[in-house]
Order: C-alpha cells, then structure tokens, then sequence
C-alpha cells in the first residue's frame, strides 16, 4: 500500500517517456476545439493526444475496468450543472487520487459541478453570476463597461519559473471570469495568480457592491495545488483566459503604470499547461547509495557510532520529455531519529549528490532523510532507515594510557604479596612475639 | 565400643538418608505444585518480562553468547533502540543457555522454550536445599527441613516461580539463599575459601537479578551490628574483607552493574562498614599495646575526625557527580507516597503498590504466624550468625510491607525461621521421656555433636537446667503437637489452593467459567498478536503502552516504541502524551514517531479490569510530568473530580485518543440484554459519548472479546478538502449514473 503512490508515478513516468500523453478536453460543446483551438494545438503539437468532448456527454468515461483511461482532464467547460456520463466532482477526485492531473477554467456562469470540484480539492469558486471586478486595471478596449475584463500585471504571477515560465519578461495577460480563494485548512494552495489589491467579486449587474464575498489580493485569479501524490490540479476562473481571443488581444489597461501591448495569455497559459501536464517540474530518485567511508557496499549489519560515513543520492529531472540530471544545490540531507542530528547541504555533481558526514555519537534507528519541496517541483522524499549501535565489547581500546598507574599498581600488589608470603612464612618471629601470636590464634579456636 | 560406633554410624547413615529423601521430596512436590499453569493451559510463557526473557534467551542460544551480549535491538525503543547486552541481568538467560546446551550435549534435544517453562520450578527445588544449608547453619538440620519443605510450596515464593514464568526472580532466590548460606558459613569459620565462595555466589546472583544491592547492603549491615554489638572477631574481618573485595569486583564484570559499586551511593554503605572494619581490627591489635589513655585519645579523637572526614568526602563526591546519590526507587522504600509524586511510571506499577494485611496471610498462612516465635528463639539464644537472620528478617519484613513485589524476600526469611520455630517446638514436645537420657548422653558425648552446632547445644543443657519441659504433662504435649501437625497441613492445603487458583494464571490466556462451570478460554491477546504478525509489514512500528511491549516483541515479531524496561521515561511520557492527546495532536507524535499501528486493551466487553482505560491515568500523570503545558490531570476529571469515562467526563476525556480507540464503534453494541447499548463492564455504567468518528486513524482489527484493538495510523489525505465552505453551494448534489446526460447552465442564466 505503502508503493502505491510511487508505483503510480513510475508507471505514470514510464507512460509520459513512452508515448504521448492521453488528454480527455471537456467543453460546454465541441466548438471549444474552435474557440480554443490555439491553446489546445499547442498542446497537440508537443505530441499528446486529445480528445475533445461535450462536457454533458453521456458516454464521459475517466476509468475503464478501474484504470484510468486518461493522464490529464481539461475542464474548459464553465457551466457545468452536471457532468454527462459517469463523471461526477466524487470521479475526478479519484482521478487525481489515482495520478491524474486536471486544468478547470470557469467563468462567471460557473455551475455546481465545478464548485464542488474546486471544494473537494481545497478550493472554493465564487457564485455563479459573480466576476472579478477591477475598477483601476480593466481593459480599456476590450472591456464592456462593467471592468470585469482586466489586465493582470507579472507582479501578481507566483514566484515559480516551473510554473508561470520566466515571468520577468512576461507581458500583461487579461483574464475575465469568477474568482477564488484556498480552503483555510489548504496548506499545499498555491496562488499561481493573485488578484490585484483593488479587484472584488461581485455580480457586475447588481447596482451596488456591498460586502463582496472575495476582495483583494487574498483572492485568486488562478489557483494550483500539487497533491500528496504529486498529481497536479490548476482551477482558473476564466476560460476566456484560454480562449483563441484573448491570445490575440492587445492589452490596453486603465492603469496607467501599464504600457499597453500583445497580451502575454499564450506565454502563461503554456507555461501552466505545462506544469500541469507534469512536463516540468518533475523530480525523480534514480538510486540511493551510503556506506562507511572507503568501502563501496552498505555495511552488512548496522553502522557503528562516530563512523564516516558517505551519503549518494542521484536525482533526475524531467527535461523536454526526457530525464536529464538534476542540477540544483539546495538539496538537503538530514540523519534524523525523532529530531535531526545531522543536516547537510548535498554537494551536485552533475545529477550524484553526495554527502559525506560523521555519524554521531548516539546510537538508534536513524533515518537518512531527503525530503525536498520547492514550489513548482514534484516533492521529492526518501527514506533510508539504519541502525547505529554502539561498539561491541572488543573494539575499545584494549590498553589505555591513564590506567597505566593503575596496571603497575595491581603488578606491584602481587610481586608485594608473593614477597609478604615469603618472609612471612619463611622469618622466625623473636620468641616474646611468637607467644603472643600462638595466643591469638588459640582465640580464634 | 565397635557395637556402639556400628549403632551411632547407622543411625548417622539413617539420618543422612532421611535428610536426603525429605530434600529431594521438598524438591519433587516444589517442582510438581508449579505445574498447574501447564496442565490447565499449555507449555507457555506467562506475563510481560519473561516474553522478554525468552526473546532474549532465544537470541542467545542462537546467536552464541557474545553475540548476545553485544546485541542492539533495533526493535525494541524504536527510534532509540536499546542495548540488550548492556541493559539486562544476563545470569537467567546465561543458565538456561547451559542447561540447554548440556541436555543438547547430551543428545537430549529440547526447544530452548521448554527449558525456560520449567528453569523456575527446576530452581525452587535447589532454593529448598540452599535455605536447608542456611537453616543448618543457623539453627539445627531439623530445622532446616522444615525450612526446605516451607519454601518449597511457600505461596510467597510460588507465585513467582510457577512453570512459565521465566524471570529473574526464579533463580534469584536460590542464589540469594545460596549467598546468605556461604556468609554465615564464612562467618562461622572465618575461613577465606567460604568468603570466596560466597563472593561466588553473589557474583552468580549479581548477574541474575537487581535485588542484589539487598545482599550488599545486609551483609554489611550484619558486620556492622556485630561490631557495634561487641562481637567483633578475625573471623568477621577476614569473611567480610574477603567477601567484600571479591565480591565488587566481581560485580563489576556484569555489564548492567558496570560501575555502580564504586559509583553509587546505594553500594557505599558495604564500602563504610569495609572502612569502619579496618578500623576496628586496628583498634583491637593496638589494645593490647599501648596503653589506655593513649588508646583513647588515639581512638575517640582519630575516630571522631575520621568520621567526619568520611562524611565530608562523601557530600563531596555526590556534590561532584563522582557518586550518584540515592535513587528514586531507593526513596520510594522509605516513602510511599515519593514515588508517586516524583517517579509516577515506578507508582504505576501494582506490584509496586504497599502490602495489604491480607495478602502476608495469602502468602504466607501459617508460617507468617510463626515467624515471629523463630525470631523470638533467636533472639533469645543469639549469637554471631542468628543476629544476621534476625536482621534479615526484621528488615525484609519492612520491605515486604513497602511494596507488594518484595514480599519475595520476605519468604524465604519466614520460611527459615518457621523452620526453627516449629522444629524448635517440635523438638520439645515431641521427644518426651527421651529427652533426659538424651541431654546426659549429649553432655557425655559432647565431642561428638558434630551434627549439631554449638549454640543449640547450650540451648539444650540450659534448658534442661532450667527444667521447664518437666512442667508440661504428656497429654498437653499430644495435643499440642497434634494442633501443629493440623497447621501444618493446613498450610499444604492452603498453598496447594493458592499455586493452583492465583499464581497459575498465564495471563496471555484469560480464563473464565459460564453458569454451568464450563471453562471459557480467551484468547484475544495471542490472536491480535498473531494477526499482527501476519497481516502487517516485517517493519511495523506498534504503539502501545508498555506494559505489552515486550509480548509485541515476543508474540507478535513487531517493533515497539516503548516496552517494559522502563528505562527512558520522556519516551514513556511521549507515547503517553499521544494517547491522552486529541486526535490531531496525536497524530503529529505518531508521525515524529513513525507509528503504524496502535494496539489497546480494552475490557469494556468482558468485564476485565487491567485494561487501558484503567491505567489510563498514569499515562496521563506520566505524560504530565514531562510535558506539564500540554497535559494537566485535573482535565480528565468530570465536574466532581472523578475520574469517569461515563455520562459527566470532561471534554478532553471524551476527546482524547484512549477514549476514542477504546470505545469506537462500542456505543452500537451491547453486551447483555438487560443493558443499554453501549454500557462498560468493567466500569459498570454507560459510556459518556457513543458516536465517535476516527479522523487519522482506522480500525484495522478487534479481537473476538474486543479485549485488543488494533488501529491503524492513516495516511495524510491526498487533496486537502475544504471542510467547511465558506461561500455554500445551494444546488443539491446529483447521484451518479452511468450514461447520464449532464446539464450546463446557460451562459445567459
């Protein structure tokens, strides 16, 4: 039970090296592949194979004979009341526990289907009928009037190249659609795209706002979260994001800090697609070695205290489709039993990260520990239990310099007792003595 | 004079042969009362410690010995993991390693298990002889029989030495015995051979069991009351001198006692008298030579600064950590209430807990009622030897009285002086017309009393002169030998009734009787065990409280976060906290802890009162002391200050892991028909709150009689769900169905 998560990653890295990847895109109808026929021949061009569907389409299947049928989901489909088929929010939530990574993009029409989905995965969707408003960063060309089409600037992107891409030179991207926050208890939330200061959630058409639901930056635009099994899940509130529209649209804010020009949709939304896809930011062990400094095996039995000992750890990166060695320096290892004793930086050379460290002086179960979470990255984690025991009764040191005293002590006591024997035995006491001596000894008897 | 010598060496031969068949008999009914656990359940190992022992033993016998003593158990203390070799008394282990290893030898091939099943009966046998020799000794071999037959089916000693249960204490108190027998022979001779022997055989019992600092302190104590009673003597010096250097030295080769002797302030008390001794023999050589007023002024003012000197040395060395001071289970001796202030996890323990009155008569019956005659013989006609065992007795007495568990050092003293006591009176009632003739022969043959030691034989002639046997009829006599006989068979029926209904219980198997007598056997702990040895990973971490580490090690092949040797309290404290923890909080200990399983014993079903909801207030007590932010007793008490787990208990009662993984799921069930659901047997009332719900962790398996739960510590969930929404979703949610049509609101809606 314990190897099913990375039974499940290796098999899903054995497919992703393989073959292309399987992609079900669900839209409110097949004309998505139209309106969004950039976004998604973008991701067929690298190689993956789509297929575009209705969302309320009867035969929707995720699994066939408990396996899923599909490494990836696109929901692009905003309005989702009920999914067709078997699917439901209750079957993606076990898609992605089985591995599978999922894209929603909402929008103000948003149905129940894919609020209860954001629920069930930390997060929660605004009502259907509400848009993110901003009254200082709308799109001045593009916008109707209710400034619910708005320019997002780079400065409110997360701060993850495996994520946005490289944000630096990003250009502003509009987004139109239904805000969201992260559940209070969702500690894996990522904020991929926050809201700027001065945006709320509210019905556009409703005359006056009064104490919107969401406001400001703790509002998200586009929220991620990477589950413990490292499946991935992106929820945007706006499909237009995607959408063949925007890609092409000028921005042309009502903030005037922002210069206007050519959207940055395409940039980001490849970058994300990407993430999500699980074709960056994926990390893999490819061996674990220690044992004692100058031997090549681990030790048979256990270490042994104050031992030094050499730590191998080799990471792969998933790289244009293909494992490339890792080539970060901040990955740590720590020698822990409840609390750690010992934590080093790995030093990288070339994907072999190798430590070499003293055990310390206390015995235990010990675990060699790499446990590596970076935003962006699949959360490396592994676990290599020793026991260190203490010196067995024949390694001390057999003669110790400051027991010499001692030593020539217990000698001397001898050599003195066996001399006291002789002349004791052997010497004929003065007879005033030898009376008292045989009077002595009558006592005794 | 040859008719005369052929007579007198018969009558040596018959009593040789009389004192042989009453020993081997003594031996034999000992060996044979301690069946009944076998006969009744199986050739099992009892209780907590011996599944240790064995385990150990095991180990042994299949890994050699150094590999033993070098042993680090990984399993044992998970994540500390604990020094086998280091931290055990290996003299159990070590003999019935031989003893197998001789009937292999022999080509008499037994499971080392059988050997540990029947090493503690084996052994009472030998502990019947040894207390023969010390009651020799002490008093007469008459007595010494009786004395034998006494320990032999003695209750007291019985209960811990009953087939299975393989502990120290089984051949400790042979050795003890054993030792006490050499000391006095020593004494008496003041021979150096009888001290080395001795010294012997207090290495042998060093290595058995920790009573031994008993030995180290009443030995010198001995010595001591000797000196100060007047009767100093060279054979004192020299038995105890040579007794007192071998015998630390000696002590110092087991690696659990390592330095101790010299280090600890128990063992400095045996180092003292050693000093006080010295002094003495030098006052008693300087007496006859030099002249009293320099004799006085040398001693009173040398002894006074030395003294001084000696005390001031000693704060000194505890001060400077070269000598720890006296140790908590020291003060709990003196103290009752110490230990459960200061050391609640040594309070925690019942066998720790104060002697009732009851139970020296369980135990002891008669003899307790005897005793006190034998001590008052010896003290009456004392001398160098009987002041030891009346030390002996006197203090082990007040031992017995401190905690349950050393009422089996009581025994053996009350059985020695029983002995004495009735043969004593036996000797007077019994040898009527006799008894005349008798005390003019032995004053005519006095030479040849051998036999007989010398005290017994002034005894003898004091009484005669005192002629108070002469006062007493015949008929008083009869009646009064008669009534002793009846006690004393009373005392084989009672004994045989408490071996067979109290001490034979293995305690892995629960034993009870329906209406019609029919025995029930319950065997939930082997199940459970059994189950965990199948079902989980070779690796498994099991929480428990300790009392069932070492079974979990033993039975279940598991490793354990915390067992019977106590020796780490703060992780004692930990496992304590997360069971008197709310879930969550829990849940992060038992992930620090890489807890996969947690096991609890729970006897709301059956009605069996050891479980851990009755000892759950020493988890917490022992979770307190070491973590006083986090746990506070006083929150487990209902309003009134009870302790309840019924309607009224507090909210971090209701709400602690305990609670939970002992009563989940119980509020559907019921046990009897007259009850409401969910009512407590063992407490007698209904549970406090019935519908418990488990967030981290799962039932994994319940016993047949729910006596142990096994649950399992879940997995972190993969998504993080948003429990409670903050924006609700009015739409119901819609069953699932294959080939549905789905629904999508309108973009204009």
């Amino acid at each position: 039970m314990r190897w099913l998560p990375v039974l499940l990653l290796a098999v899903s890295i054995a497919v992703q090296e393989t073959s292309a990847d399987r992609i079900l895109v669900l839209g409110e109808s097949v004309a998505v592949k139209d309106t969004h026929s950039n976004f998604l021949n973008s991701v067929k061009e690298r190689g993956h194979e789509l297929t575009v569907r209705a969302a309320d389409d009867s035969q929707l299947a995720l699994f066939k004979h408990g396996q899923p049928i599909f490494e990836h989901l696109f929901i692009l489909a905003p309005g989702v009341q009920v999914f067709g088929g078997s699917l439901s929010p209750n079957e993606i939530s076990k898609f992605v526990d089985a591995g599978g990574n999922v894209l929603v993009a909402a929008g103000s029409n948003i149905g129940d289907a894919l609020r209860e989905l954001a629920v069930e995965h930390g997060f929660e969707f605004d009502e259907a009928g509400t848009s993110v408003i901003d009254h200082h960063n709308y799109d001045k060309t593009l916008d109707s009037g209710d400034h619910t089409t708005i320019v997002v600037s780079k400065d409110q992107l997360i701060n993850a190249e495996l994520i946005v891409g490289n944000s630096a030179k990003l250009s502003p991207v509009i987004f139109k659609g239904v805000g969201l926050i992260p559940g209070k208890t969702n500690n894996l939330a990522l904020n991929i795209v926050k809201a700027s200061g001065t945006a709320y959630s509210f019905d556009p058409n409703a005359a006056r706002a009064t104490n919107p639901a969401l406001a400001g930056s703790r509002m998200l635009l586009i929220g991620g979260l990477q589950s413990r099994n490292n499946a991935r899940i992106v929820l945007s509130g706006s499909v237009d994001f995607f959408s063949n529209a925007f890609f092409a649209a000028k921005t042309n804010s009502a903030n005037p800090s922002v210069k206007p020009g050519p959207s940055g949709n395409g940039e980001l939304a490849a970058a994300i697609v990407q993430w999500v896809m699980k074709e960056s930011g994926v990390l893999r062990v490819k061996s674990v070695s220690h044992h004692k400094n100058g031997e090549m095996v681990p030790p048979a039995e256990d270490y042994f205290i104050t031992e030094d000992v050499v730590y191998t750890i080799e990471i792969e990166e998933l790289k244009n489709g293909k494992w490339v060695p890792f080539q970060g320096k901040d990955v740590q290892l720590e020698f822990v039993r409840i609390d750690p004793f010992v934590r080093v930086t790995l030093k990288n050379n070339n994907g072999k990260l190798t430590a070499a460290f003293k055990l310390p002086d206390v015995l235990g179960v010990f675990k060699f520990l790499v446990d590596y979470r970076r935003v962006g990255y699949t959360h490396l984690y592994d676990v290599q239990q020793v026991s260190v025991r203490p010196l067995w009764h024949t390694q001390y040191e057999r003669f110790i310099r400051s027991a010499y005293p001692y030593y020539a002590s217990s000698f001397s006591m001898m050599a003195g007792l066996v001399l006291f024997s002789i002349v004791y035995l052997y010497h004929k006491d003065s007879p005033v003595k030898g009376v008292k001596v045989l009077d002595s000894e009558k006592k005794k008897n | 004079m040859t008719s005369t010598a052929s007579s007198r060496s018969s009558r040596v031969g018959a009593t040789t042969l009389l004192t042989i068949v009453i020993l081997a008999l003594a031996w034999f009914v000992g060996f044979a009362s301690r069946l009944f656990a076998i006969v009744r359940f199986e050739s099992i190992i009892h209780e907590f410690d011996p599944w240790f022992n064995y385990r150990a033993t095991h180990h042994m016998v299949q890994h050699g010995f150094y590999k033993f003593l070098n042993w680090f158990d990984e399993r044992a203390w998970y994540p500390l993991g604990r020094i086998v070799g280091g931290t055990v008394y290996p003299g159990l282990m070590v003999t019935s390693g031989l003893i197998h290893w001789i009937l292999d030898s022999l080509n008499f091939h037994v499971h080392i298990r059988e050997v540990c099943v029947f090493l503690a009966p084996t052994f009472s046998g030998l502990t019947a002889i040894a207390t023969y020799f010390l009651t020799k000794e002490l008093w007469s071999p008459g007595a010494g029989l009786f004395a034998a037959c006494f320990i032999a089916i003695s209750p007291g000693y019985t209960s811990r030495s009953v087939a299975g249960s393989y502990d120290n204490e089984g051949i400790a108190i042979f050795a003890l015995q054993f030792t006490y027998f050499l000391w006095v022979k020593s004494l008496k001779t003041g021979s150096i051979m009888w001290a080395s022997m001795c010294a012997l055989s207090y290495f042998y019992m060093v290595s058995a069991w920790g009573g031994y600092v008993f030995i180290i302190n009443l030995i010198p104590l001995h010595a001591l009351a000797l000196i100060i009673m007047g009767r100093y003597s060279s054979r004192l010096f020299v038995s105890y001198t040579s007794f007192y250097c071998l015998a630390t030295i000696l002590s110092m080769q087991v690696p659990f006692v390592g330095f101790q002797p010299v280090r600890t302030s128990e063992h400095m008390p045996a180092f003292g008298v050693f000093g006080i001794l010295q002094i003495v023999a030098l006052m008693h050589y300087a007496r006859n030579r030099i002249t009293r007023q320099q004799f006085m002024t040398l001693f009173v003012g040398g002894l006074t600064i030395l003294g001084g000197l000696a005390i001031v040395v000693y704060f000194a060395l505890v001060w400077g950590g070269y000598v720890a001071p006296f140790s908590g289970r020291f003060y709990s001796l003196w103290d009752t209430g110490y230990a459960k202030i200061h050391i609640p996890i040594i309070a925690s323990v019942s066998e720790h807990q104060p002697t009732t009155w009851v139970s020296f008569f369980f135990d002891l019956h008669i003899t307790a009622a005897v005793f006190p005659v034998g001590l008052w013989y010896c003290i009456k006609q004392v001398n160098d030897e009987r002041v030891f065992i009346i030390l002996y007795a006197v203090s082990a007495v007040y031992f017995a009285g401190v905690m349950v568990r050393l009422m089996l050092t009581l025994t053996p003293a009350v059985c020695v002086l029983a002995g004495i006591g009735f043969s004593y009176t036996f000797e007077k009632y019994l040898k009527d017309e006799e008894t005349k003739e008798r005390a003019s022969s032995t004053a005519s043959n006095a030479k040849d009393e051998k036999l007989y030691d010398k005290a017994a034989k002034s005894v003898k002639s004091k009484n005669t002169s005192d002629g108070e046997e002469a006062q007493v009829s015949s008929n008083v006599r009869t009646i009064i030998a008669i009534i002793l006989v009846i006690f004393l068979l009373m005392f084989v029926v009672h004994a045989t009734y408490v071996t067979s209904n109290a001490y034979s219980h293995p305690s892995v198997v629960l034993q009870s009787s329906t209406q019609n007598g029919d025995r029930i056997i319950m065997d939930d702990f082997r199940e459970a065990y059994h189950w965990l040895r199948e079902n989980t990973p070779e690796d498994a971490r099991v929480m428990s409280w300790w009392d069932y580490g070492y079974q979990i090690a033993g039975m279940a092949n598991r490793t354990t976060l915390v067992d019977n040797n106590t020796w780490n309290n703060s992780h004692i404290a930990l496992v304590g906290k997360a069971m008197s923890s709310n879930e969550s909080a829990a849940y992060e200990i038992m992930t620090e802890l890489d807890v996969d399983y947690i096991l609890v014993i729970f006897g709301g079903v059956i009605g069996y009162s050891g479980d851990d909801i009755n000892k759950f207030l020493w988890m917490v007590r022992i979770a307190q002391g070491e973590h006083p932010k986090d746990i506070r007793e006083e929150n487990y008490f209902t309003a009134s200050g009870e302790y309840s787990t019924g309607a009224g208990a507090s909210e971090t009662m209701l709400n602690c892991l305990m609670y939970k993984m002992s009563y989940y799921r119980f509020g559907e069930t019921r046990v009897g028909y007259n009850h409401q659901n969910g009512y407590d047997r063992t407490r007698g009332y209904e549970i406090g709150k019935k519908d418990i719900t488990l967030e981290y962790i799962e039932e994994a398996y319940t016993t047949e009689n729910w006596l142990v739960r096994i649950y399992k510590r879940k997995k972190l969930p993969n998504r993080p769900v948003v429990k409670e929404t903050t924006i609700p979703i009015k739409g119901k949610k819609v069953s699932q169905g294959k080939n549905k049509k789905g629904v999508i609101r309108s973009a204009k809606a």
